[in-house]
């Protein structure tokens, strides 16, 4: 057992010094970048931040996608947060999503043998070593069982191991995107870390997709693939291939309203009964794990990311979006504690201060929840989530993070599934799976 | 099975039950039922077995991947990825000998004359391949330099086995990825590059435009 530790300790830094370079590499152009940036302004003073933004985050991009792996799910997690992140680098973080150099053919067939057994070619009818897409932390591959379609998903190797260390380098760096400082968020990354390395676990993964389906297969107009544990290992996937497009390509084929709104309602209803009703959700809404189907119904093909809302989150939480909450004063503010939004040495000021601050968050947040029909296409609400997170981003009081650690995949989640809602400019039922404290209060 | 075949696995069980080579020629041939004069006639010593067992792991592997179906579709550099992997898969399964076999070798005959015959099968498979790839276009064919495209190889493989013997993940995935990392990066510089570019620039230079170049 030393030995190995021993043995460990050696080669993780290879790799890690390998890794910051990248990192060093592009803090140097984006230094570049501000040269550049303010020597175009000497000339021109009209130049906005926007150009300077965007040259960043393609820099950024850019050797984010080099490291691959937690990397590249950490970039895909900061590009969910519109609100949080100016546009221009939510556009360039919204690639990550799609591309990933691939591994080479042989690779796939070793990994086969060693966790199947046998190669692809013999589990299966038909197997195109070419990958169709990219998974974030695997790619996936299209395959034929008795005439049957298959989406065959195979994990990068090594991305478990080093996971752990990816994020110790994405943490500063990360976080001066975001402008907060890494000390306070380190109970956050731990929740962060938690759920990647779940993400990993592609056996967990499967039994969760299974359950998951069954749950919701009542709900309209979602459809699920169906998995086969038997084909699956802890690095691959198999599951049914639905056939279809992405959220872009769809929106590309000018849907009708009504059409708009079926996909829109079948997302508000997948979610919310899962926040609501089996209190764990799938927490990655970003476009690439959805597929609309020919028919017009939505394909789920991702249950990677799965929070679970534990109940002294959930009540006073939701609490705080029921109808009529906000009325309460002293109520409020015993769930902004409970929630450490407000904390126990806070000064009356700072309490007034962040109680202000919430009240509108969350009342943003709620907004949808208010009448028993939502219209996402207009921008007015986004442009105020949007300024309210510029708004909070630049005050120093929010610094230092506050609230539990449940709220970054419960806000990813929500503020996700409106930013999905908004680009489908969707109208929904809001009032079909609601928030349930009313009886605990 | 032929003698030859019997004596080589009768020897590779002796070194793993008893983690050392038998005392004498003659002690192991007499276990083996023959005279020590007939063993001399199969080899010319206990490190000739060890020769021939690695020249033969290598020509498995090779077959191994040439008989996979999708061989035919692969490029020349994932031909040489798959060898790479097939030949690592069959050494996994003879972790112990291996090892023994390279420490061994390490203190009396040298590990090139260990790999002597190995290194032929290695050399002829990768000409091949390596040829492949400069006819399709896949790899860029330099004077002088691409002929030693299959060295760069063998130096590859003796740093994944090398990597491999000190690797301590599960399931050698580590292996995996050195072996993914490090034959990409010797292909991608057989591939056309910069390099070629400023090179073929220097010499239209040279021509063209009056320059003397200082060599």
């Amino acid at each position: 057992m030393i030995r190995k530790n021993d043995d460990e300790q050696k080669s993780i830094p290879t790799s890690k010094v390998e890794r910051s370079t990248q990192f060093v590499k592009t803090g140097f152009k984006i230094g570049g970048n501000y040269v550049k940036h303010y020597s175009k302004k000497l000339f021109n003073s009209n130049i906005s931040r926007d150009e300077l933004n965007e040259d960043n985050a393609a820099d950024i991009y850019s050797s984010l996608s080099k490291l691959k792996g937690s990397a590249l799910k950490v970039a895909q997690m900061l590009s969910m947060d519109k609100n949080i992140l100016p546009k221009a680098y939510v556009n360039q973080f919204s690639q990550s999503q799609y591309n990933a150099p691939p591994l080479s053919g042989p690779l796939i067939v070793q990994t086969f043998r060693k966790l199947h057994g046998k190669t692809p070619e013999k589990i299966f009818d038909k197997f195109d070593l070419r990958s169709s897409n990219a998974a974030s932390i695997g790619q996936v591959h299209q395959a034929e069982l008795d005439g049957k379609k298959l989406a065959v998903k195979i994990q990068y190797p090594g991305v478990g191991d080093s996971i752990s260390s990816d994020l110790k380098l994405v943490k500063p760096f990360a976080f001066r995107l975001i402008g907060m400082s890494e000390k306070e968020l380190d109970v956050y990354m731990k929740e962060v870390e938690e759920r990647l390395l779940e993400e990993t676990d592609y056996e967990l993964e499967v039994r969760r997709s299974v359950e998951i389906s069954k749950a919701c297969a009542h709900l309209e107009n979602i459809v699920f693939p169906t998995y086969y544990p038997e084909l699956s290992s802890k690095r691959t996937i198999t599951m049914d291939w639905i056939e279809g497009l992405h959220l872009k390509e769809y929106l590309e084929t000018n849907p009708s309203q009504e059409e708009r709104n079926v996909i829109g309602q079948a997302l508000w209803d997948f979610y919310n009964f899962q926040q609501h009703e089996l209190r764990a959700v799938h927490a990655d809404p970003h476009p690439g794990n959805f597929i609309i189907t020919h028919d017009g119904k939505l394909g789920i093909i991702d249950f990677g990311c799965i929070k679970e809302l534990p109940d002294d989150f959930y009540y006073p939480f939701f609490s705080l979006t029921s109808e009529g909450f906000f009325n309460d004063k002293p109520k409020t503010l015993q769930a902004f504690r409970e929630l450490e939004m407000i904390h126990e040495k806070d000064s009356p000021a700072e309490v007034e201060f962040y109680y202000d601050m919430y009240r509108q968050m969350i009342g943003l947040f709620a907004k949808p929840y208010s009448s028993d029909r939502f219209d996402f296409s207009g921008t007015e609400f986004f442009e105020h989530i949007y300024n309210y997170g510029e708004m909070i981003a630049k005050m120093p009081e929010f610094k230092q993070a506050r609230g539990v650690k449940h709220f970054i995949y419960i806000n990813r989640t929500n503020f996700g599934l409106y930013n999905i809602l908004h680009e489908l400019k969707a109208t929904v039922r809001t009032d079909t799976y609601v928030p349930q404290v009313n009886l605990e209060i | 099975m032929e003698i030859k075949d019997q004596l080589q696995q009768s020897y590779i069980e002796h070194i793993l039950h008893h983690g050392e080579q038998p005392k004498t020629v003659f002690l192991f041939a007499r276990d083996n039922g023959i005279t020590e004069e007939e063993f001399y006639g199969y080899f010319g010593s206990f490190e000739s077995i060890d020769i021939r067992i690695w020249k033969g792991l290598m020509t498995d592997a090779i077959s191994e991947v040439r008989s996979q179906e999708v061989w035919t579709e692969y490029s020349s550099r994932e031909k040489a990825l798959s060898l790479f992997y097939g030949f690592m898969e069959l050494l996994k399964s003879k972790r112990s000998f291996i090892t023994f076999s390279l420490r061994n070798a390490k203190a009396k005959i040298g590990l090139s004359n260990l790999f002597e015959g190995m290194k032929q099968e290695f050399e002829l498979f990768s000409a091949d391949v390596i040829q492949e790839g400069l006819e399709s276009g896949e790899l860029t064919d330099r004077p002088f330099f691409a002929a030693k495209y299959k060295d760069a190889l063998w130096i590859q493989l003796g740093f994944v086995i090398n990597f491999w013997l000190k690797d301590t993940s599960a399931g050698f995935d580590k292996t995996d990825e050195a072996i993914e990392k490090g034959v990409n990066v010797t292909y991608n510089l057989f591939e056309r590059s910069p390099i070629d570019e400023l090179f073929e620039y220097g010499k239209f230079l040279a021509k063209n435009a009056g320059i003397k170049m200082p060599f």
